[in-house]
């Protein structure tokens, strides 16, 4: 798996080898051969890459690196590519949003003509002594609430619906 | 592991509001629970200084590790029997550390009622040493007792988990080659004499402590001789004349360093190796658990939220996350060790009844512990539901759970009604260790729902009479039988009759789960076996 860092605000994908002699940072666009040496100074080493030398003092926080460098700090946070790639990329939620279940409509809190951003409440539903609020799928403009509080309705019935969404 | 990502408002009115009135159900909690431990007349107090003997909570001090935790069971027993008046049905029971060692506590209170054995303190004393044999604990008994209560003898004495229980459990902690000790710094009398004498290890405390089947004034009504506590039953006769006794303590502290010392001569057996991974706390702040309950029980909550502010690093892998979605699953870390979570998001319909089954196989494929939140109202009903099998796929659920080798833990989070608490670890399914939230219910049914099924029957069986009610006749019958059921469904009922172990903060939910997952691993874990499955 790679390894991702993030500095300034941008992913950036590198990796550490060694070739049996020294060290060598690799990098999507190409390998750096590279060597850091502690001063004895706590958090100072001595950066030796590219045939130049750079002083520079490191101070290691839980999620990030935060390195002191010519004067400046640079933070470079560590990203665990797992939590990265299998964190799941959000889907856009559909028109419709269908009864889990049989049940009661307790209240309606939006009207055919509301604008509603996802997450917010639509109804609330009362079934098998639980009371469930429903919020909408994704961000858009209700264009059916068929339901009032009171009604019952089956399984997979439509409880609200938004206008479709342009493309 | 990912963690799970928090979607709560913390300045939300809601989470405020839930937070305000879960804090004031917390406030008469603590309050409820300091009286239980330490609020007695002052007579009982000058009674034992009288007779120059420590409380049972200066005795745990003395004999547990200093600064180590101590998870007390079911604190608030008997709150709702004998009128109030046996508070922790006048017996301590826990697991604490002595000598760096996992040890069952069983210590009688003598600042209640002489430390008399009532029902539940019985039921409290064999539940304790059932843990003790499911989880190969060495038990220390502190005893001090007036003996059974007589005027409920019924209670005490006859039935197969009743007294008798107590000395058939230690017969078989002994036979399992679990040790025990017994500390005497009181009278152990009848029953009671069999503690100190079935245990491998006894010391009396001098003065204090004596062992006889019958006391002093029993044995002048049987034979008409007169003998002293001292010379029946006392410490210098029974370990140098009977060798009933093993040590005798010249005090208190000398009875307590003795009994720390001995512990420590006992052989230490290997853990159970299960997975296990650094020890961190949850990321999110394990308080917020009082503004994510909601104030009102119907109410829906994620138990996500939840699992953020119990399990290490609030991290947690969801297994089958798009199936079954009422049944939260998933592996995630508590105080480093690894367990299987079932959690409720909803009712149980066919595809989380049969995710939930699949998901405790897994878990007893690989001994992960399993660890049950419950939110549940039950099963799906419905004609739609029992054509698709709902109790065909209840009764596989019940098979994995009821048949899983692996050690399992419950927490009544919320609601656990009916079936659906059969399905989650409920306490008739053995788990290791169960509690209770303060707000929690568990019944048949809801309040509300059992109150109105009884209120019907009733006002049915009056209109085949002729007889039509009014409003007001109808609200006669229902309203008395809400408010019985109300109170029969609620946490202290339950705690009161040791339905559980104890009601928790929930925010010390993680720290007994931690202490009740590393208790168990004193066991070993079974290879995996179950019953048939209806398929």
């Amino acid at each position: 798996m790679r390894r991702i860092f993030m500095i300034a605000g941008h992913e950036a994908e590198c990796w550490l080898t060694h070739d049996g002699s020294r060290f060598v940072l690799n990098m999507p666009d190409g390998a750096v051969p590279c060597q850091l040496v502690p001063t004895g100074a706590p958090g100072a080493y001595v950066l030796r890459t590219g045939g130049r030398a750079h002083e520079l003092r490191l101070a290691v926080g839980p999620e990030s690196t935060f390195i002191h460098l010519n004067g400046s700090t640079f933070e470079v946070g560590r990203v665990n590519p797992d939590d990265r790639l299998a964190g799941r990329e959000g889907t856009a939620g559909g028109d419709r949003l269908l009864a889990p279940m049989p049940g009661v409509v307790v209240s309606v809190a939006v009207k055919p003509g509301d604008a509603v951003t996802e997450g917010q409440p639509l109804l609330v539903i009362e079934s098998m002594k639980l009371e469930t609020t429903l919020t909408a799928p994704r961000d858009g403009v209700v264009a059916e609430m068929p339901f009032t509080a009171g009604d019952s309705f089956g399984l997979k019935a439509v409880l609200a619906q938004l206008t479709p969404q342009e493309e | 592991m990912r963690r799970i990502e928090s979607h709560i408002d913390t300045n939300a009115a809601d989470y405020k509001a839930n937070f305000a009135a879960m804090s004031e159900r917390l406030k008469e909690f603590h309050a409820r629970q300091h009286a239980a431990r330490f609020e007695r007349p002052q007579r009982d107090i000058d009674r034992l200084a009288r007779q120059n003997k420590l409380g049972v909570r200066e005795r745990l001090k003395l004999l547990l590790d200093p600064g180590t935790p101590f998870l007390e069971f079911s604190t608030l027993a008997a709150c709702r029997e004998y009128d109030g008046a046996v508070p922790g049905a006048a017996v301590v029971t826990g697991i604490g550390i002595v000598q760096g060692r996992e040890v069952a506590i069983h210590a009688n209170d003598a600042s209640v009622k002489g430390g008399a054995w009532y029902p539940h303190t019985v039921k409290k004393i064999v539940r304790l040493l059932d843990v003790a044999l499911e989880n190969h604990l060495p038990v220390v008994h502190i005893c001090d007792s007036a003996g059974g209560f007589l005027p409920l003898q019924h209670g005490v004495f006859p039935d197969r988990y009743l007294g008798g229980r107590v000395f058939r459990n230690q017969v078989k902690l002994s036979q399992a080659s679990i040790p025990q000790i017994a500390i005497v710094g009181g009278h152990c009398t009848a029953g009671g004499a069999y503690v100190p004498t079935l245990s491998d290890y006894n010391i009396i405390i001098e003065g204090t402590g004596a062992i006889f089947l019958g006391g002093p004034p029993l044995v002048k009504a049987a034979t008409g001789e007169e003998v002293g506590v001292q010379e029946l039953g006392g410490a210098v006769m029974h370990t140098s004349v009977s060798g009933t006794g093993d040590y005798r303590a010249a005090t208190e502290l000398h009875a307590f360093a003795l009994a720390r010392e001995i512990v420590s001569q006992w052989k230490r057996m290997p853990k159970t190796i299960i997975e296990t991974a650094a020890f961190e706390d949850p990321y999110y702040d394990t308080k917020e658990l009082y503004g994510i309950i909601p104030k009102d029980r119907k109410t829906q909550f994620d138990m996500r939220e939840v699992l953020a502010r119990i399990v290490d690093g609030s991290r947690f892998h969801e297994y089958q996350p798009d199936y079954g979605t009422t049944m939260v699953c998933g592996f995630a870390h508590i105080w480093g060790f690894k367990v299987g979570i079932l959690a409720n998001n909803g009712v149980l319909f066919n595809d989380s009844s049969l995710k939930a089954a699949h998901f405790m196989q897994l878990c007893n494929q690989n001994r992960t512990p399993l660890v049950f939140f419950q939110n549940i109202t039950g099963y799906m009903v419905g004609r739609e539901y029992e054509e698709r099998g709902i109790a065909k796929d209840g009764a596989k659920m019940l098979m994995a759970q009821g048949g899983s080798v692996v050690p399992k833990f419950t927490v009544i989070a919320n609601a656990s009604y009916g079936a659906g608490n059969y399905g989650m670890c409920g306490r008739a399914w053995d788990a290791r260790t169960l509690f209770m939230w303060p707000q929690a219910e568990i019944g048949v049914m809801g309040a509300d729902q059992a109150a109105n099924t009884m209120a019907d029957v009733k006002i049915r069986q009056l209109e085949r009479e002729g007889k039509q009610l009014t409003e007001v006749e109808i609200a006669a019958i229902r309203d008395p039988v809400l408010e019985k059921f109300r109170r029969d469904v609620e946490a202290y009922t339950s705690t009161s009759e040791l339905w559980d172990d104890g009601i928790l903060d929930p925010a010390d939910t993680r720290n007994a789960l931690g202490m009740s997952i590393s208790a168990a691993l004193n066991a070993p874990i079974d290879d995996p076996h179950y019953g048939i499955f209806r398929l």
